[in-house]
Formats: C-alpha cells, sequence, structure tokens
C-alpha cells in the first residue's frame, strides 16, 4: 500500500469541558516539533462543560492552514455527535473511536480501530478517567502515524510546564494507547508523518496572545476590559505579561489593568485615559463594540486617541459566539452616529498581531482619533506559526502634543481644533499642564473648542476631520499584493483569510486562470487597491461575512469606472474558511460576470 | 491746599497659593435665571479657591444634562471633560488611572446618574475613585423639558401631566450602603454648609459624593396648580407659554442650625424641608447615616449634612500596584519593553 506522508486532515470529536483541548494542543505541537507544516483549529461551544467540541489537525506540505475539504481521519470520542460525524466520512476514511461508547459501529466501508480508551483510561486513575481519555487517543494516532516520542516528551512538557505529576501520568497514558494500537490493531491505513527539516525555526502562538505582547511594546498604560469570547484572550495575557515585562525593579507596573463593569464603561475609561494623555486600549467583540457606539462618536468628534481591539465572532446579536466570521468591519468603519470614519488595522497573521498591537497605539495618538484593530476567531484563538516578533523600527509616536510652555508660547494662535499645518491633525495640551485649558466636548465646537452651532463653523470641523482621516490611507500599512504579470483575475480579500487564500490560489490556477491576491491591512484603503483593481481584468471581493461589507466599502469609495470591475464573492456559516468552497464560489462568480 | 487723601488701592484678595478668585470662575452661565445650579458652582469657585488649588490641577467631569453643562462656568483655567449621558465616573476613573495628580472634579445631575449613569456611580463608588461627585438632584429633566427623573418624589405633580407613583431612589442611602467614604446631603440654597463640604470632599481621598438638592426654577416638579395658586393667578397668561423661562432671583441663602429643621419656600410657593443633621451625630456609622436617612423620609424632610465618612479604605490607585509618578509622566522608553526582552521572549518562545 503506497503511503500518504504529511497530507491529511483529523478531526477529533469530543466533548467541552473535558480536558480535550490540551491533548489536541500536545498533539499539534509533536508534530510541529517534527518539522510537519500543522495547523490545528477548535470548534468550540458556547458552554462550559458536555457539548460537542471539534478538534481539526490539517498536516500539509504545502503550507495550506485551512482546515482541509474532508475528514481523513475520524476521532470519535463524543456519542453524542457520533452517528453525524460518522455519516459524514467519504468512503477509506479512518476511525479511531472509543469501543466503550456503547455506540454502534456501522460503517463497513471505512478503515476501522476500535480503541477501548474509557477503560484504558480507567486503568491509570478511575477518579479523572475522562481527562486520561483524550490522551490515549493521542498515544493511539502517535503510533498508528509514526510521531516521534522525542517529540511527544517535548511537547507534553511544554503544555505543563514543570508539573511533573501531570507529565508522568500523561506519559503513561500516552503509552497505554501506543501499546494498545501495535499490540492488537494492525495498520491498515496509508497515513503517515515524516519530519522535515524546518528552514527557519518557528513557534507557535495564537493571535490573542501576539496582540497582547504588541500592545505591551506600544507602551500600553491602561487596558480596561469587560470579559467576552473570543477577545478575553487578549487581556488575559497583557495581565500575564505585566509581571514579567512591564514592571520595575520594585514590583510596580507601567500598565494598569481595570476589568469594567461592562463595555460601556471599559469604553469609557480608554477615552478618559486617552484624554489626560494616556494610552488606554480595550479589547472585545463585536457585541462589545455595538455597545462602545455612543463612546466612540465621541472619541472621534472630541478627538481623543483611544484603542479598540475587536476579535470578531459570528453576528448578529449574540450569533454563535465561539464560532469566527469577518462581519464587523463596516460597524467599526463608520462606528457610532452621525458622520465617522475610523482607522481600523486588519492583521493576517501572528507576527502582523504584534504589529499592529503597537502601531495602533502610535496611529491613535498621532491621529487623535479611535483606532480598531480588527482580528477574529480564527486567527485570535487558534495557534499559528510564527518566526518571532520584531521589534519595532521607530520610537513611540505620541502626536501632536505640546507639553512646553516656551512652546506653548510660540504659537501665534493656539486653538485646540485649529489645524495650523494643514494635516487635519491640531495640536492638544494635556489636562494639568497649565496650558490652554479646555472643555472637551461631544457638542459641536468651534476651532477653540468652544461649544458653537453656526453652520460654517460644523461644516468645517467635518471637513478638517474627513481630511485628517483620508490622510492616513497612505501611511497606515499597505496592502500585501502578489500579483501574476498576467493581471486576469485580481482577489481583494482580508485578515485571517491570509490562511486559506494560496490554497485557494492554487486551486483556481489548476484550471488555467492566473490569480493575484491583495490583501487589505487597513482602512481607510490605500490607492494601491484602487491601482491593483485598475491593473487586473476582474476583481473577486472575498470575504467571510454575507453582505460583503469590504466591497460595500470599496463601491462607495471607487471612481464610477471602477465599481463595476468589483464582484463581491461572501460567505460565511461560522466555520474558518475551507479552501474549495471559496473557490467555487469564485468560479461561480467568474462564470456569472462573464455572461 | 492740603492734599486729598490718595484712593485707597482696590484689594484684590489672593488665597494662599497668592490666586484672587478671579482665576478660579469660568465662562456666564446659560442656564435658567435663578437656576440653583449656578449657586452651587458659585460654591465650587468658592471652595476650590478657598482651599488655595492650582486651577490647573483641577479636572472638570460631567455628564450630559443642565448640571453637566456647568463646568463651563467655573474654573475656567482647568481641563475639562463634558462627556457622555451617565458615564462620566468611566472617563474619569480612566483619566484617574493615568494621572493620579489631579483633582477629579465631578458634576452630574440626577437624570445622568440616578438612570442610565447609576451602573458606573456604583462602580465608581466601588472602586473607591479618587474624586468629588456633586450631584445636582432636581427630580426633573430640564433640557428635555421636565419629565420626571428617577429621584422625583412619590405625590410630585409636574405641570403637565400625572402625579408622580414611582418609589424615588436616594442616592445617599446607596452609596453608604456601598460603603462609599465620603456621602452628604446638602442644599444649592445653604451656601456655607455646601461649601464646607465640597472643600472637605476636596480634600478628602476617595470617592466623595455630595447630594445637592437644587429645585429647578422652571420644571418644578411640585403640582404648582396646588401650591402657587397665587402664583398662577397672578402670572396665567406668561405660564400656559410652554416656552417661557420665567426670570428668578437665586435662592436665598438658608442654613439650618444642626438638629433642626426649616420649611423652604421654593420659587414656586411649594415648600421643603430641610433638616440638618445633630451634631451627636456619628459620621462614622454606616448604621446612623442610614438611620437619619430613613427616619428624614419617614417625615417627609431632607436630612442634610456629612452622613458617612470612612478615611481608611485605600483608593483605586492604591490597589493597582502601579510605579509612585502618574503614567502619564513614565518616559516612553520605560514604558516600552527593551529589544533584549523581545529577543529573550522570541528565545523562549522557540525553545
Amino acid at each position: 500500500m503506497p503511503t500518504i506522508a504529511n497530507d491529511f486532515t483529523i478531526n477529533i470529536a469530543t466533548a467541552n469541558g473535558t480536558g480535550s483541548q490540551s491533548a489536541n494542543l500536545i498533539l499539534l505541537q509533536s508534530m510541529f516539533e517534527m518539522g510537519i507544516p500543522v495547523s490545528g483549529k477548535n470548534m468550540f461551544p458556547s458552554n462550559i462543560s458536555g457539548l460537542p467540541t471539534w478538534y481539526i489537525v490539517r498536516l500539509s506540505d504545502h503550507g495550506y492552514q485551512a482546515p482541509g475539504d474532508r475528514t481523513h481521519i475520524q476521532v470519535l470520542v463524543n456519542p453524542a455527535t457520533w452517528d453525524e460525524d460518522l455519516a459524514a466520512l467519504e468512503s477509506g476514511s479512518v476511525v479511531i473511536w472509543n469501543s466503550d461508547a456503547k455506540k454502534e459501529m456501522n460503517r463497513e466501508d471505512i478503515i476501522s480501530y476500535p480503541v477501548p480508551m474509557s477503560s484504558l483510561a480507567r486503568k491509570i486513575n478511575p477518579k479523572i478517567a475522562k481527562l486520561v481519555t483524550n490522551i490515549v487517543y493521542v498515544g493511539i494516532l502517535a503510533e498508528m502515524l509514526g510521531i516521534d516520542q522525542d517529540a511527544l516528551v517535548s511537547a507534553l512538557s511544554k503544555q505543563f510546564k514543570g508539573k511533573e505529576k501531570a507529565i508522568e501520568l500523561n506519559l503513561t497514558a500516552l503509552g497505554l494507547g501506543r501499546d494498545y494500537f501495535k499490540d492488537n490493531l494492525p495498520k491498515e491505513d496509508p497515513y503517515v508523518v515524516e519530519p522535515r527539516e524546518q528552514s527557519t525555526a518557528k513557534f507557535f502562538i495564537d493571535g490573542n496572545e501576539a496582540t497582547a505582547l504588541g500592545c505591551h511594546f506600544g507602551g500600553v498604560q491602561m487596558l480596561a476590559w469587560y470579559p467576552i469570547t473570543p477577545s478575553s484572550g487578549i487581556a488575559e495575557a497583557i495581565i500575564e505579561y505585566i509581571p514579567q515585562i512591564r514592571t520595575n525593579d520594585d514590583g510596580e507596573a507601567t500598565c494598569a489593568v481595570i476589568q469594567a463593569e461592562d463595555e460601556l464603561a471599559a469604553a469609557g475609561m480608554v477615552i478618559g485615559a486617552g484624554w489626560a494623555g494616556g494610552r488606554g486600549m480595550t479589547a472585545t467583540s463585536g457585541p462589545g463594540i455595538s455597545l462602545m457606539q455612543e463612546f466612540i462618536g465621541l472619541a472621534y468628534f472630541a478627538e481623543v486617541p483611544s484603542v479598540f481591539w475587536d476579535v470578531n465572532r459570528v453576528g448578529p446579536s449574540t450569533g454563535l459566539p465561539t464560532r469566527t466570521q469577518q462581519s464587523d468591519i463596516s460597524m467599526l468603519y463608520e462606528g457610532s452616529h452621525g458622520d465617522t470614519q475610523h482607522i481600523v488595522l486588519i492583521p493576517g497573521t501572528v507576527e502582523e498581531c504584534f504589529e499592529f498591537g503597537w502601531r495602533a497605539l502610535d496611529y491613535s495618538e498621532r491621529f487623535q482619533t479611535p483606532v480598531f484593530g480588527l482580528s477574529d476567531l480564527d486567527l485570535g484563538m487558534n495557534r499559528w506559526d510564527c518566526e518571532g516578533f520584531t521589534y519595532p523600527d521607530q520610537d513611540m509616536d505620541r502626536g501632536k502634543v505640546v507639553r512646553d510652555r516656551e512652546v506653548f508660547e510660540a504659537f501665534e494662535d493656539f486653538g485646540r481644533y485649529l489645524d495650523v499645518d494643514g494635516d487635519g491633525i491640531p495640536y492638544r495640551t494635556l489636562p494639568g499642564s497649565g496650558m490652554d485649558p479646555i472643555l472637551y466636548r461631544g457638542t459641536g465646537h468651534d476651532t477653540k473648542g468652544v461649544y458653537s452651532e453656526k453652520p460654517q463653523d460644523y461644516v468645517d470641523l467635518m471637513a478638517r476631520l474627513k481630511r485628517k482621516i483620508n490622510n492616513a490611507r497612505e501611511i497606515l500599512p499597505a496592502p500585501l499584493l502578489r500579483e501574476e504579470i498576467e493581471c486576469e483575475v485580481g482577489v481583494i480579500y482580508l485578515g485571517s483569510m491570509e490562511n486559506t487564500i494560496q490554497e485557494i490560489d492554487d486551486i483556481l490556477e489548476e484550471t488555467g486562470m492566473k490569480v493575484s491576491q491583495c490583501r487589505v491591512r487597513a482602512l481607510p484603503m490605500s490607492s494601491q487597491v484602487e491601482d491593483f483593481i485598475r491593473r487586473h481584468e476582474t476583481t473577486i471581493v472575498l470575504e467571510i461575512n454575507r453582505d460583503g461589507q469590504l466591497w460595500g466599502i470599496l463601491r462607495k469609495e471607487l471612481p464610477n469606472d471602477l465599481v463595476t470591475k468589483i464582484h463581491s464573492v461572501a460567505y460565511s456559516d461560522g466555520q474558518p474558511p475551507r479552501a474549495r468552497i471559496y473557490s467555487d464560489l469564485i468560479m461561480a462568480k467568474l462564470e456569472e460576470v462573464k455572461q | 491746599m492740603s492734599e486729598r487723601p490718595a484712593r485707597p488701592a482696590k484689594v484684590i484678595k489672593l488665597n494662599v497659593i497668592n490666586e484672587p478668585k478671579d482665576s478660579y470662575t469660568g465662562g456666564p452661565s446659560s442656564l435658567c435665571p435663578g437656576c440653583g445650579h449656578d449657586q452651587i458652582s458659585n460654591v465650587i469657585i468658592a471652595a476650590a479657591w478657598e482651599n488655595g488649588i492650582e486651577p490647573h490641577r483641577i479636572a472638570k467631569m460631567s455628564g450630559i444634562g443642565c448640571s453637566s453643562k456647568t463646568p463651563a462656568y467655573y474654573l475656567g483655567q482647568s481641563h475639562g471633560f463634558n462627556t457622555v449621558h451617565g458615564r462620566m465616573p468611566s472617563v474619569t476613573t480612566g483619566a484617574y488611572t493615568v494621572n493620579k495628580d489631579l483633582l477629579y472634579l465631578g458634576v452630574s445631575g440626577d437624570g445622568d446618574s440616578a438612570s442610565i449613569g447609576i451602573g458606573q456611580l456604583i462602580h465608581a463608588i466601588r472602586r473607591n475613585v479618587d474624586m468629588v461627585y456633586i450631584l445636582e438632584n432636581n427630580g426633573v429633566y430640564g433640557l428635555t423639558k421636565g419629565q420626571y427623573s428617577a429621584t422625583a418624589d412619590i405625590g410630585s405633580k409636574k405641570k403637565k401631566g400625572a402625579v408622580n407613583e414611582t418609589q424615588p431612589i436616594d442616592l445617599c442611602a446607596l452609596a453608604i450602603n456601598l460603603g462609599c467614604t465620603f456621602v452628604a446631603r446638602s442644599f444649592s440654597g445653604s451656601k456655607k454648609q455646601l461649601k464646607s463640604l465640597v472643600k472637605a470632599a476636596m480634600s478628602h481621598k476617595g470617592f466623595a459624593l455630595i447630594d445637592v438638592i437644587s429645585p429647578c426654577v422652571t420644571f418644578n416638579n411640585n403640582d404648582e396648580s396646588l401650591r402657587s395658586y397665587g402664583y398662577v393667578k397672578d402670572n396665567n397668561v406668561t405660564l400656559h407659554i410652554a416656552d417661557y423661562i420665567p426670570n428668578r432671583a437665586p435662592m436665598e441663602e438658608i442654613e439650618v442650625p444642626e438638629g433642626h429643621y426649616r420649611d423652604i419656600t421654593l420659587h414656586d410657593g411649594s415648600v421643603i424641608r430641610l433638616e440638618t443633621i445633630s451634631e451627636d451625630h456619628d459620621p462614622t456609622n454606616a448604621v446612623a447615616g442610614l438611620s437619619a436617612l430613613h427616619a428624614a423620609e419617614a417625615e417627609a424632610k431632607h436630612v442634610t449634612g456629612l452622613l458617612y465618612y470612612d478615611g481608611n479604605k485605600p483608593s483605586l490607585i492604591e490597589d493597582l500596584g502601579l510605579v509612585d509618578s502618574p503614567l502619564i509622566d513614565v518616559a516612553d522608553t520605560d514604558l516600552r519593553p527593551s529589544r533584549e526582552t523581545l529577543d529573550k521572549l522570541n528565545a523562549a518562545f522557540l525553545s
């Protein structure tokens, strides 16, 4: 039988709250340590214990990181989804199943590996049998696929950092799994792992932790947050790193953390910190941003630096709280009532989560406006490989703050909202400085910050705010372009689609077409996006949502002759994007456009 | 010819930091003439001046409403932030966290604090944010023309509409129950009492709530047709024009001796009964504070004075474990971890 190495997908069906996540991460990490290009997706429920969870591990020498189009190896532990999971499998798939689960194995066309996982686990410790069951299937997979024992041991010790008892117990369980497969189950399947030489050293990290570190390297001074999936990881990681990297020799911190009573208060605290001259931020998800809308308008209109990270989950409303989507784009870009426009940074990799973490704080002070980071559950909560983080290449940009009286006196005419040098950004003074105090307000104001309802004052203010944000277009992170010389089909996309785009591109190019990629990394968009559209015969705007929100923004901002050149492919089912679904949709759209 | 004696030079009184009182004033008020809120603004000016606080070290915070407009009318040399409805406490909390060295002076109303903002008020008290919180309480939404607020007394009747039958929220009782470290009630017309309370609150470390009864001259929460029959009778033409704002003189100063009460006639002829808490009251005893509030309520009186005080509770900043200097004074190079720190982190991830 010919073997299939490093090119298959494993799906592990368990119930949440049983400790399966640790076991799955050990499996993932062990393969990663063998140099195998591997990615893992946790499909978990909004629940503490007992509901179905799937963990999907994709091995791909092509480096594809999306969940594969099909499952090759199914691990069945959870009786609740057993029938459904089993029915979904293609003929010839492998099923490793818990024969203690009192469920039937009614498929004849699959390769069946029954394992009495519960009894094996009970042998080790009946009290924590459920927990140990998970490590038993890791042992089975390890033996079946040929995972190095050294890699497993290393992954185990990373997972249980220094907890010797846990490491020992899990090693025993792994061994039981391995031995059971060796002694009872002759290998009938073609799947194996093969070690690969990694060209560069890499590690695994999730986007939320990377974002948190980025914020610390941006010198964040205050985090105000309210717990919400899938963003809590950012706040928790910020808190976790403070003792290590944000305290002086006496253990005193330079970053304050307040767990707010709700998202409204969190937003208010961020704006208070920004008003006082500090770097404040919050991390939330779509429902939190909905609650913060009023404050976002205040920060825009009163021009107060403030940073909001949105780790997008499935909406509308409570939606699917533990599933991924790119559906907050419009809400962030035009957040709050009235005419507004906001800077949005959209990382697509963990390296960018780090980079945009510190850049967001810089942009916010530079442009004196709210800045959003838009991540999503897939990028934020799943682990991605990372070559390491790059130190900021510039000093912190504190923006136009007048700190010295001499500088202040040199102004011919000082007004908090007076644009003295034409870039739309006025100078500000800080409370406590004794210089030009004003009463900040969300009401209409003139260039001195004094309440005004005069028509021309309002028109001038709104025009300046528009100019200020428009001037950011070429300063914010530029789009990332990967172009074919033929300039046939262009695909504009954003965020975590980065991890699926190459596979989509490869599928499309198999049909003979030439595909260029343009990843938008910030709003408002650079003129490079417009140039990309102009150069290409047809452009697809690819998004993980229903309505094509980025496409909508482009239609509003592009010149008329380009509007008809862009076509929306938007789809979201809550799952991380699988390449085949999106490539099929793109092909159908191109077909439709041709007619 | 004998020289006429020189006219004495105009004496400008200075406070302990050599500032004239003018350094503490603000712009002209745009509230209704005679509004109790303006009397409170004057008390704030006097208290800050007498306490000798550098004007630029004060931060004026407010939400939305008549009361929240007043920061424009005092302390013109101080920065301020007129935020959103009821959410001034969170903005203050954020500012205070990064710059603990300012005196945060919040002004709010009952519409702001007893309804949309009640959660934020509660949590600012719970955290013991170091600030003065003056609540200008008139039981009515003025800017939207006279709807009841959540502090309106049962039985109140506004110009148009039904009698209020809904139980009011007593924010002083709430604050005492929450462990607020400084809880007082006063009256906008009791300048002397109010000023001493504001001065004390400015010196207090922790959250200081002063609930100031400040009757609305335009949309009184009392039944004009019953209680000020004579006034209506004499002025019936103008009073029925909805957008006419009567020009009234401010309330005369009222000081009620400790342990006594006095009936105060408001602009519309209605009466409220103010009682000053007796000198025997122990402000460190929360139960005594609550008893005084409940006893006064039972007798349809408003008890004023310092109801509760706790000088020992740590304020929020002490709980945060921060460096000594305000965070905004920490150098950028001390905020951003070093390149070596990142190298170490990267190396640890790779190992």
